[in-house]
């Protein structure tokens, strides 16, 4: 059933190129990026791309998909020995969109689940300030973090001043390569007021398979407008355990503008706990209560580029180590089909 | 332990010392080129179009330097459903991008 989805995604994706050339063009999106850490004195180097393709169709549909390849390159004995490298390939998602007003869109397809913030807005390399995801970005995406079913998401109120949304979703179990996905439903609610850009909400998930547990979350974000700062937080807890992160990002803008060589430096900060609570093999979580503090520097490069910098510091009973984070990431967008600028 | 307690709260007056010298500064009127649609983080301006980019996708995202008019409708189609934005919001943005 999931093949005969995916395939029909696939040839309305094909067909959709052509029919589009007529009306929208499509684009093809996303980062590149290359990555270095240093964990516990262990280097790995990560070479990762994330194309974004997307298909408008009328004033209605949209078709877009995201897929990420990556490569693992260390060395056999970790800090010695021949190096190897490890391929992987994943559809993050691969989804047909139809917008039937403000209030309401349905999304059949693969695509990312909707438990908090960091996996749909703050996932992709080129949006992330620190390139590790949070410890506890595991919890609420137990599978993988892409889902396979259906989602209806929208703003229940939207006006200048308040806006609430919503998201909605079913997941069926898949064992398909590449399509991976658990049985599951859940939702999301938030509260987002325009003129402060200032965000709260909670988030569900209850896995209907293996254990059947349920999640809950919740996130806050915002960016004052009087200043270039920008502020996010996330709980979330299962029987696997609980934990928050908290991230401050401060870009020095407000001295010279953000196109002068100190506007275009970024300091980042984030702590992170972590309590350890029912153990599972496969929940993706520590083996142990963790707490984690992380400073870096960011510089945005003009054309899209940027550079990356952070030290962390890792606490836990297993082992405390030391985590340093080397990145450089290029944007990219360009029309699918070639044309003109206009 | 208490070591990381002391890092935690030395970033949290970080924070808010950035929060307090901001708010200062905030006050003034900051002038903007409808050209040139300014990044992630400022004040948002007289045109509808942009204020709407900025309380919504510049939270995340600085404005595209060189996207092209026919570039325009499927980043903001994807970002009408990443982000739930009205159709208001939509047509306003796409205005605001590619005039």
């Amino acid at each position: 059933m999931l093949k005969k989805i995916s395939l029909l995604l696939l040839l309305a994706l094909s067909g959709a190129v052509k029919i589009s050339a007529q009306s929208d063009t499509p684009v093809i999106t996303g980062g590149l990026q290359y990555e270095s850490t240093t964990s516990g004195g262990v280097t790995t180097m990560q070479p990762v791309i994330e194309p974004v393709v997307l298909i408008p169709l009328g004033d209605h549909w949209l078709i877009e998909t995201r897929a990420t390849f990556d490569e693992f390159i260390f060395r056999e004995d970790g800090t010695s020995g021949p190096y190897h490298a490890q391929t992987f390939s994943t559809v993050d998602y691969l989804q047909l969109d139809y917008i039937v007003n403000s209030h309401l869109t349905v999304v059949v397809g693969r695509f990312l689940t909707p438990f908090g913030i960091y996996n749909e807005r703050l996932y992709p390399v080129w949006l992330r300030n620190f390139q590790d995801v949070p410890i506890i970005f595991p919890i609420g995406n137990l599978t993988t973090a892409s889902s396979d079913g259906a989602m209806i998401r929208g703003a229940l109120i939207s006006r200048k001043d308040v806006e609430v949304n919503y998201t909605a979703f079913f997941s069926t179990l898949s064992t398909v390569n590449r399509f991976e996905s658990g049985r599951a439903g859940g939702g999301r609610v938030g509260v987002f007021l325009p003129q402060k850009r200032l965000e709260v909400g909670v988030s569900y998930e209850k896995l209907l398979q293996d254990q059947r547990q349920n999640s809950v979350g919740a996130h806050f974000a915002w960016q004052p407008y009087s200043a270039p700062l920008d502020l996010k937080a996330e709980y979330a807890h299962s029987r696997n355990g609980q934990g928050y992160w908290a991230e401050a990002g401060y870009r020095f803008s407000q001295f010279r503008g953000e196109d002068s060589w100190l506007g275009r430096f970024q300091a980042i900060g984030r702590v992170q706990q972590f309590e350890k609570g029912t153990a599972s093999p496969i929940d993706g979580l520590p083996g142990a209560n963790t707490r984690q503090v992380d400073f870096g520097l960011n510089y945005y490069l003009p054309h899209n580029v940027r550079l990356n910098t952070s030290y962390g510091r890792q606490f836990s009973p297993l082992g405390n180590s030391n985590i340093w984070n080397f990145e450089v990431t290029y944007r990219f967008l360009f029309p699918l089909i070639p044309g003109g600028h206009n | 332990m208490r070591k990381l307690l002391r890092v935690e709260i030395l970033l949290m007056g970080v924070v808010f010392f950035c929060l307090a010298s901001a708010q200062s500064r905030g006050q003034q009127p900051q002038s903007q080129s409808p050209k040139q649609p300014s990044a992630v983080h400022t004040a948002p301006s007289s045109s509808e179009g942009e204020k709407r980019f900025q309380a919504n996708c510049g939270r995340c995202h600085q404005a595209p330097q060189d996207l092209s008019p026919r570039e325009v409708k499927a980043v903001v189609r994807h970002m009408r459903v990443k982000a739930m934005l009205s159709a208001e919001d939509e047509q306003l943005i796409l205005k605001y991008l590619a005039p």
